[in-house]
């Protein structure tokens, strides 16, 4: 047989088995949800990816105009969602894998939600949140148009190891892609400004050009203050946020790469500084597709924030903002934006705080992480303060070593998540917010018993 | 000897270096429960920027875990005058709790997954080496039992005998004890090398242990048994330290426990 026929035969087999594969993916979704087991946004791709372990590789070659990858510990769900709806105002159709199922099979149920019956998908353009330890591997299957890479901070290391190691085998991976490939790395980061600094493809950095808002002092919870070069202190100028910042190496010259936008030009989405990175990354990719300036603008402007990620609900006639935090730069953004908002309040009328610890696997069963979160920071102010999750007593063992000796906190414990809420709106003023500090886990616990249904 | 004259000074070696997971939670037991007594207490960061003689200032010794790249730059720094000054506080008897991949600096070497062997100092009796960047990591609650002869009197003293400490362990490197006696012995976990059982290592006043982050948090009778030894290093007579009220530690004890199945007794 000539090579030619020999191919046709392979994508044939191809054809075939992607259509069995998806056939059953189909038959999965229907069923978990017919029986309301969730929102099927894992399942189906594990099953289909058995049946055609190429699965990946053949359903996203068929996004029309692209795949762009979103990775990093932070930001994801919120760059994604923002970049999305830009596109989506265009008038263009997006797959994106929106419930936060960022492992392979999570990608490929999100692209099969959007295929038809024989395995033809009909979508623009795919926008595939990554997690960031399988980024080599789905780079092997996916030639993405465009990367964005976020930050990189130590999340989870139960289950990944060190930043090093992940940003060495993103730079290997992302090195063997072709030349037109588009990479946004963050230029504030260091290791990532120096992964984009040596990579061949077309890189466009994102960062703060606003030294009005460097922090007072380098928090604890910093992981990359050491020259990705040479492995010499590096100076900061400033800094933003955990090691993020305006960098340059004394040693060898390396610095913070210049970078393609103006963050000035850009408002603030929702409440924290990280989400105006993920404005920055989200609008350059958003340029690099067409996205006109005017739909870019209206879009930020008019954001409403994804599930859990500063999400705002009135419950009860209670004003109440839902936190997302997973790792000790996340909640210590978290608290450093939850303290700009009760700053403006008299301190006998502050709202409480509530913190919700999980230890399951999707929060990472390691809950150490809080020692290096700056409690003190939020205690400080005093007020009440109430804790629960399955790990509620080592949570109330982090606020009571934060206490100052003079400090009037509150520390409420509930062991029960619907004690713990219920208390907290309580103890809510009506003009005032009640933050929700949850982890991954938690969150859903929460918003399902806030709104009564499940998100997962 | 009045309370508020008492002065203790925590020596942190390589605070931005060697913090990978929680360990800073090790210095806020210790400053806090030394605060809440009314002694004064001051942090002093042994790195980059310390001499020698900062490293002899110190009554209490803590560090904490690094990544690979920052356990190297560690080691190239602490050689010469600082070596020699930290060995000689250990050695004569200067508190200390290493935890997670610092006491890999005090044994005799360690092999990471990728580049060249890292010399310790060799004051423990012990090797780590680190199987390959395949190998599964000891990863998971850790609960011990506390073995080391002289330590666990000491800490019975404090909060009933026999005494378990809990904690968590993530470590891809495995030790293996020479004469050094072993801290523990595993009774949830993988400990040194998940092989013998044996969990850290004890020896003159300074705990070395896989477990890492807020060991001293989790386990308070630790580190009053830390400051009660720098009491007596220091000012050479017995100082009883007053009792603290530890509900929350007691109580996170006590649902880890449970969750795990383990029955041990209380204190």
């Amino acid at each position: 047989m000539d090579v030619v026929g020999e191919m046709a035969k392979i994508q044939i087999k191809d054809r075939l088995q992607l259509g069995l594969a998806v056939l059953s993916a189909k038959a999965v979704t229907f069923g978990v949800r017919s029986l309301k087991l969730g929102a099927a946004s894992v399942l189906p791709g594990e099953i289909a990816r058995r049946l055609q372990p190429q699965l990946l590789q053949l359903l996203s070659r068929q996004v029309k105009q692209g795949v762009i990858l979103i990775a990093g510990t932070n930001g994801k769900t919120t760059t994604s969602l923002l970049l999305r709806t830009m596109l989506e105002r265009q008038g263009k159709r997006v797959a994106h894998n929106a419930t936060g199922a960022n492992l392979e099979n999570g990608l490929i149920s999100a692209l099969l939600a959007n295929t038809n019956l024989v395995g033809t998908l009909d979508v623009d353009y795919a926008i595939l949140e990554v997690d960031e330890n399988v980024v080599p591997r789905v780079l092997a299957a996916i030639e993405p148009k465009i990367i964005l890479c976020l930050n990189l901070f130590r999340d989870q290391l139960d289950r990944y190891g060190e930043v090093d190691a992940i940003s060495q085998r993103w730079s290997k991976a992302i090195a063997t892609l072709p030349p037109d490939t588009i990479i946004i790395p963050n230029a504030d980061d260091p290791t990532l400004s120096y992964l984009g600094q040596q990579l061949p493809q077309k890189v466009l950095f994102f960062g703060l050009s606003e030294p009005e808002q460097y922090l007072e002092e380098i928090p604890h919870a910093v992981d990359s203050i050491y020259c990705p070069n040479c492995g010499h202190s590096l100076d900061y100028k400033g800094v933003y946020l955990s090691h993020l910042g305006d960098f340059h190496c004394p040693n060898c010259g390396f610095h913070k790469a210049p970078v393609a936008i103006n963050s000035q030009e850009y408002p603030q989405i929702l409440i924290g500084l990280y989400n105006k990175y993920n404005t920055l990354a989200a609008v350059l990719a958003a340029q690099q597709l067409g996205v006109d300036e005017a739909t870019i603008r209206d879009t930020i402007n008019n954001f409403q924030a994804a599930f859990g990620r500063a999400e705002e609900l009135h419950v009860n006639g209670k004003h109440v903002r839902i936190l997302l935090s997973k790792n000790p730069v996340g909640m210590n953004e978290t608290i450093r934006a939850v303290n700009q908002v009760r700053q403006q309040t008299p301190s006998a009328q502050l709202a409480p705080v509530l913190f919700v610890l999980n230890d399951r696997i999707p929060d990472g069963t390691d809950v150490s992480w809080i020692w290096d979160v700056d409690t003190e920071k939020l205690v400080a102010q005093g007020g009440t303060f109430i804790v629960s999750g399955d790990r509620v007593y080592d949570m109330a063992l982090r606020l009571r070593y934060s206490q100052p000796e003079d400090n009037s906190l509150q520390l409420i414990v509930k062991e029960d998540l619907r004690e713990a809420i219920a208390t907290a709106l309580e103890h809510t003023p009506r003009d005032r917010t009640l933050h929700i500090l949850p982890t991954y886990s938690a969150m859903l616990e929460v918003r399902e018993i806030l709104t009564g249904r499940k998100i997962l | 000897m009045n309370q508020e004259q008492i002065e203790l000074t925590i020596g942190w070696l390589y605070p931005t270096l060697m913090s990978t997971y929680g360990d800073r939670g090790n210095v806020i037991c210790l400053q806090k429960r030394c605060e809440w007594r009314g002694y004064t207490v001051k942090i002093l960061p042994l790195d980059e920027n310390a001499t020698a003689a900062d490293f002899q200032r110190v009554d209490i010794i803590v560090g904490g875990g690094a990544q690979d790249r920052q356990q190297e730059i560690v080691m190239r720094d602490l050689q010469g005058t600082k070596a020699a000054a930290l060995r000689e506080r250990i050695d004569s008897g200067t508190p200390g709790v290493f935890t997670c991949g610092a006491p890999q600096l005090l044994g005799h070497y360690y092999e990471p997954a990728l580049g060249q062997r890292i010399e310790g100092l060799g004051l423990f009796d012990f090797v780590s080496v680190h199987p390959g960047a395949n190998a599964r990591r000891c990863i998971g609650n850790l609960v011990v039992e506390v073995t080391a002869q002289r330590l666990a009197q000491e800490l019975a003293a404090i909060c009933g005998s026999p005494t378990y400490l809990i904690g968590f362990e993530n470590h891809g490197g495995r030790t293996k004890l020479g004469q050094v006696e072993p801290l523990g012995r595993v009774v949830q976990g993988l400990g040194n090398n998940g092989e013998d059982g044996t969990e850290g290592a004890f020896y003159q006043n300074a705990i070395a242990t896989y477990s890492h982050g807020p060991l001293l948090p989790k386990n308070p009778f630790v580190a009053d048994w830390l400051i009660q030894t720098a009491l007596r290093q220091k000012y050479q007579a017995p100082i009883v330290l007053k009792p603290l009220e530890d509900p929350f530690a007691t109580q996170a004890r006590q649902a880890m426990f449970q969750r795990l199945r383990i029955n041990v007794p209380t204190g």
